[in-house]
């Protein structure tokens, strides 16, 4: 599904040049639920902007669902944002002016047109994730959990290879926070959903089925759930605790 | 509730969602192309061009603060837009990270820029002509009108707005295209919440940009002169760059007062740590900004000073006259004898008291003058025995005038200049004199000067040794003599009785005593003999070297006639409506620029307090007082109406006081006077600006919910 092959990029910050990933090397199954963790300045969140082609990226070679992002236009890469790919931000990134109901179709709107199935599926969604009754409102409207919810459903509404996750629980309290990994859950069982998500949480990585571990721009170790997760979590404490030594 | 399901209808919605900060955008645009059509139309209308003379100072002083007033609503509209962008970039991001591609963005994004822009920007042009009408009828309601006065547009004044209007669309246009052309999405997502720090000098930016601003000032202002006296030729425009390091000294003390401030803050570092720390996060378009308004306040000052430098003197000038009323009229003229004036003055309840008539002649005098080389461009100065025509009287002329007891010595003369020697037509270099009739000519030198203010102001005038006078008389045609005349009314003086008499010496003037007082005979003779072309003829010229005595209430007739008097009451009644145009214009320009610039002040300190709301919210949270919180919001707002007020209005001061002085190289008791008006100008100008600083602050406080107001 998502093919990551020694992936390069860094910063130019005045004269100096910051190389923030180093040769990055993994892929993400279909249907899988995979958390990148790492310390501040680990390079997790460049490594999401280069896969979601939001920043352009030095060297090495990323492929979603068979097509590689180097050498597309900026029309192809657009339409591999819409169609392939979606995206959960941290600070949710809804557009104020809409209507929950409407953000979450706008990915089809930006096709140029919504669909009856679409609107269908707009309203499976915010079932599914139980924001049915806050569709109406606005997002200065409703709580952070609730915001981040519609943006799952937002990710999920032209149906793509792969989710992509910068710290969706960031802002969010425990009881939101688990709300909103329950609907990555629920979106992997019902949808058939793949999901790349980077996070801090460990709490919310340990119901992840695979979490890679980042240390200054290279992957430090990868840890596989095996199905019980209290003791993926604890183990992927203990990991964390290793790699800050 | 409608759903929206194109991306038409979506944009559209978003649009209207967004209409606070389009608001913003609407207002400055719209501002800033009323400002400019405005001036245009005002700068450009048939009334000022006529009172304005072609090449003066006063219309150079007119264009230059135009294109300073232009300059600060370019930045005003340039700021204004990138405001509106960094607010749209955020929902530009989004719809970009979720899919949307440039070519899908860029027909809505256009479609409203150039709604909004073109809209405001035609709102604007129009809404000049209203505010122009409105100052306008204001100032002849309130203070003056003349028959000068009469509002006309030459429409051609809408090309300057056009071209603005292209501009202000064009940067809009390209605004949009640059955040949309991004290829780092997080970047345009991110851009409303990027901080704009300036680059840190250290403390020594103020003094060296002080030090900048005077050699900038001093150099670019003499250099000019320096070249011309030294080469010979027209300064190149080139020499113009040397103002140029005073605006690099300009944007270092702006710097500073953003960075640092002015304030030392040794002993309690964390005072007003809150403003500045947002005054430095904001900081390029702040020290932009104040530059600006630093400019408008300057252009500002400059505009209203003309009012108090033209009018203080005149007006001491007039109160220091030794007649009530003195004119002069050539011989060959039927002009009103005295028993003509006893009537007309008893129809006014008045009678005359020390009446005096005093000969004089008009003669040939030399002068250096500059002859231009065959080259076109440089010239050399060079003495001609006959270069123009002024005035003589004979010495018991002038001994019974004054009163004095002057003896002239043969083949000397004595210059007459006003007393406080400010006078620009002396002309002390004159060794020969010559009859123009019969072409005797005498070889003189000046022995000194005398002072008068009513034969040494306008009137060039100058006093001969009896014998001298009477050997250059004989032969002398009426035309090229004449009579001075002076006398005093008993009691009260009458202005009806002045107006009467001063439409009587119009009526007694022949066709060709209606010219201005550059006009010379003796030039137009030498010219003739010369068989060359009296320039004074040329088309371009005339207007400027004829009046029309139709015209007797305008501004040209009464600065400019040759044989115009001086009244008394006349001149202090009708100085105001002489003037009226260039006051007009110069309180219009002040008013432009002082709105200009508050307006750039005041949103200005609206977006660096409500883009950093979250910074007040958290310093609630942690516990800050009403009055702390007023305190950072005052001092932040302060700094940024403060500072350029101050650099401002002192700059002009000094820049004022240096031009006084580089007149005649000394600033006489009158320009004293003018500059303690000019101060008292600022000292209002600043409470103005107090006020609408304090206004500001308290909306602030209010839209940030601090209480204490």
């Amino acid at each position: 599904m998502l093919y990551v092959k020694n992936l390069h990029k860094s910063y130019q910050v005045g004269k100096n040049k910051y190389e923030v990933l180093k040769g990055i090397d993994f892929h993400v199954g279909k249907g899988e639920f995979v958390a990148v963790m790492g310390p501040s300045g680990s390079g997790k969140t460049t490594l999401l902007n280069c896969i979601s082609c939001y920043i352009p990226f030095d060297q090495g070679e990323i492929t979603i669902g068979g097509a590689r992002l180097a050498g597309q236009s900026e029309s192809e890469l657009a339409k591999l944002r819409n169609t392939q790919i979606g995206f959960v931000f941290q600070d949710f990134m809804l557009l104020d002016g809409l209507t929950i109901r409407e953000n979450i179709l706008v990915p089809r709107i930006v096709q140029g047109e919504v669909s009856e199935e679409a609107q269908e599926l707009a309203d499976k969604l915010t079932g599914l994730f139980g924001i049915s009754h806050i569709v109406n409102k606005y997002p200065a409207e409703i709580s952070g959990g609730e915001k981040q919810r519609a943006a799952v459903a937002r990710s999920l509404i032209n149906n793509p290879l792969i989710i992509l996750a910068d710290e969706p629980t960031g802002n969010l309290d425990s009881k939101s926070s688990r709300a909103v990994i329950e609907s990555f859950g629920e979106a992997r069982e019902r949808m058939g959903a793949t999901i790349f998500m980077v996070t801090h949480d460990s709490f919310a990585a340990s119901f992840c089925d695979r979490v890679v571990l980042l240390k200054d721009g290279s992957i430090y170790r990868q840890l596989e759930n095996n199905g019980e997760r209290g003791s993926f979590h604890d183990k992927l404490l203990a990991a964390i605790k290793e790699m800050a030594e | 509730m409608e759903q929206i399901f194109t991306l038409k209808k979506m944009e559209r919605k978003l649009q209207h969602a967004d209409r606070k900060h389009a608001r913003l955008y609407l207002f400055c645009n719209f501002t800033a192309l009323m400002i400019i059509s405005a001036y245009s139309g005002m700068m450009l209308s048939p009334t000022v061009q006529k009172a304005f003379p072609t090449g003066g100072d006063s219309r150079k002083q007119m264009n230059a603060i135009f294109m300073l007033t232009l300059i600060g609503c370019v930045v005003f509209t340039v700021y204004a837009a990138s405001l509106f962008f960094r607010h749209k970039s955020g929902q530009l991001g989004i719809l970009m990270a979720l899919g949307a591609s440039r070519r899908r963005l860029i027909p809505g994004l256009f479609r409203e820029v150039l709604l909004l822009s073109g809209l405001s920007s035609v709102a604007g042009t129009l809404a000049g002509f209203p505010f122009i009408w409105v100052i306008w009828t204001g100032f002849r309601l309130i203070m003056i009108d003349s028959s000068d006065m009469k509002l006309s547009f030459d429409f051609r004044c809408l090309l300057i707005s056009l071209a603005f209007l292209l501009v202000v669309v064009a940067f809009s246009c390209l605004t949009a295209w640059r955040y949309l052309r991004r290829t780092n999405i997080m970047e345009v997502i991110r851009e409303e919440h990027i901080n704009e720090p300036v680059k840190e000098l250290g403390k020594w930016c103020a003094p060296v940009g002080g030090i900048l601003i005077a050699l900038g000032v001093l150099a670019g202002y003499f250099m000019p002169v320096i070249y011309m006296r030294k080469f010979n030729t027209l300064s190149p425009v080139w020499l113009s760059a040397l103002y140029l390091p005073a605006l690099a000294g300009l944007y270092m003390v702006m710097l500073h007062a953003v960075v640092h401030g002015f304030r030392s803050y040794k002993r309690n570092p964390y005072k007003n740590i809150i403003a500045r720390s947002m005054m430095k996060f904001q900081g390029k378009q702040t020290v932009n900004n104040m530059i600006v308004v630093t400019l408008l306040i300057a252009g500002a000052c400059f505009g209203i000073f003309y009012i108090p430098i033209i009018s203080v003197g005149a007006m001491m000038g007039y109160d220091a006259q030794p007649f009530d009323y003195f004119y002069h009229c050539r011989a060959d003229q039927a002009m009103p004898e005295k028993e003509d004036i006893d009537a007309l003055a008893g129809e006014y309840g008045l009678s005359l008291k020390d009446w005096g008539e005093y000969d004089y002649i008009t003669l040939g005098f030399g002068n250096y003058g500059d002859v231009m080389e065959e080259d076109g461009e440089h010239w050399h100065t060079e003495y001609a025995p006959i270069s123009g025509e002024e005035m003589a009287i004979s010495e018991e002329a002038w001994n019974r005038l004054t009163g004095e007891e002057i003896d002239v010595l043969p083949g000397t003369y004595l210059c007459i200049t006003n007393r406080e020697e400010t006078s620009l037509y002396v002309n002390t270099n004159a060794r020969h004199l010559t009859n123009m009739v019969t072409r005797t000519q005498l070889s003189t030198q000046c022995a000194g000067l005398l002072h008068y203010d009513l034969l040494g102001g306008d009137r060039q005038c100058r006093v001969l040794d009896q014998g001298d006078y009477e050997k250059l008389s004989e032969g002398l045609t009426d035309d090229w003599k004449g009579t001075l005349t002076a006398f005093n009314v008993e009691g009260e003086d009458s202005y009806p009785f002045a107006n009467a008499l001063f439409r009587r010496l119009i009526a007694s003037n022949g066709e060709d005593c209606f010219t201005s007082k550059e006009y010379s005979r003796v030039t137009s003779i030498l010219a003739r003999e010369e068989g060359k072309e009296d320039w004074q003829e040329r088309e371009s010229e005339r207007s400027f070297m004829y009046v029309d005595p139709k015209e007797a209430d305008s501004i040209v007739f009464r600065q400019n006639w040759k044989y115009k008097p001086s009244f008394r009451i006349l001149s202090q009644n009708d100085f105001l409506l002489s003037t009226s145009v260039f006051l007009m214009m110069f309180l219009f320009i002040f008013i432009v620029c002082i709105l200009t610039a508050l307006i750039i002040c005041h949103t200005r300190c609206q977006t660096i307090a409500l883009n950093n709301r979250y910074i007040f919210d958290d310093l609630k949270k942690l516990g800050a007082s009403p009055a702390f919180l007023k305190r950072e919001v005052d001092s932040q707002c302060g700094g940024v109406f403060k500072v350029p007020a101050l650099v401002g209005m002192v700059a002009i001061y000094l820049i004022f006081i240096l031009l006084l002085y580089g007149n005649d190289g000394r600033i006489a008791f009158s320009e004293v006077m003018a500059l303690a008006v000019c101060l008292g100008i600022e000292l209002v100008l600043g409470g103005l600006i107090y006020g609408v600083y304090r206004f500001t602050a308290r909306g602030i406080r209010r839209k940030l919910g601090i209480g204490g107001n």
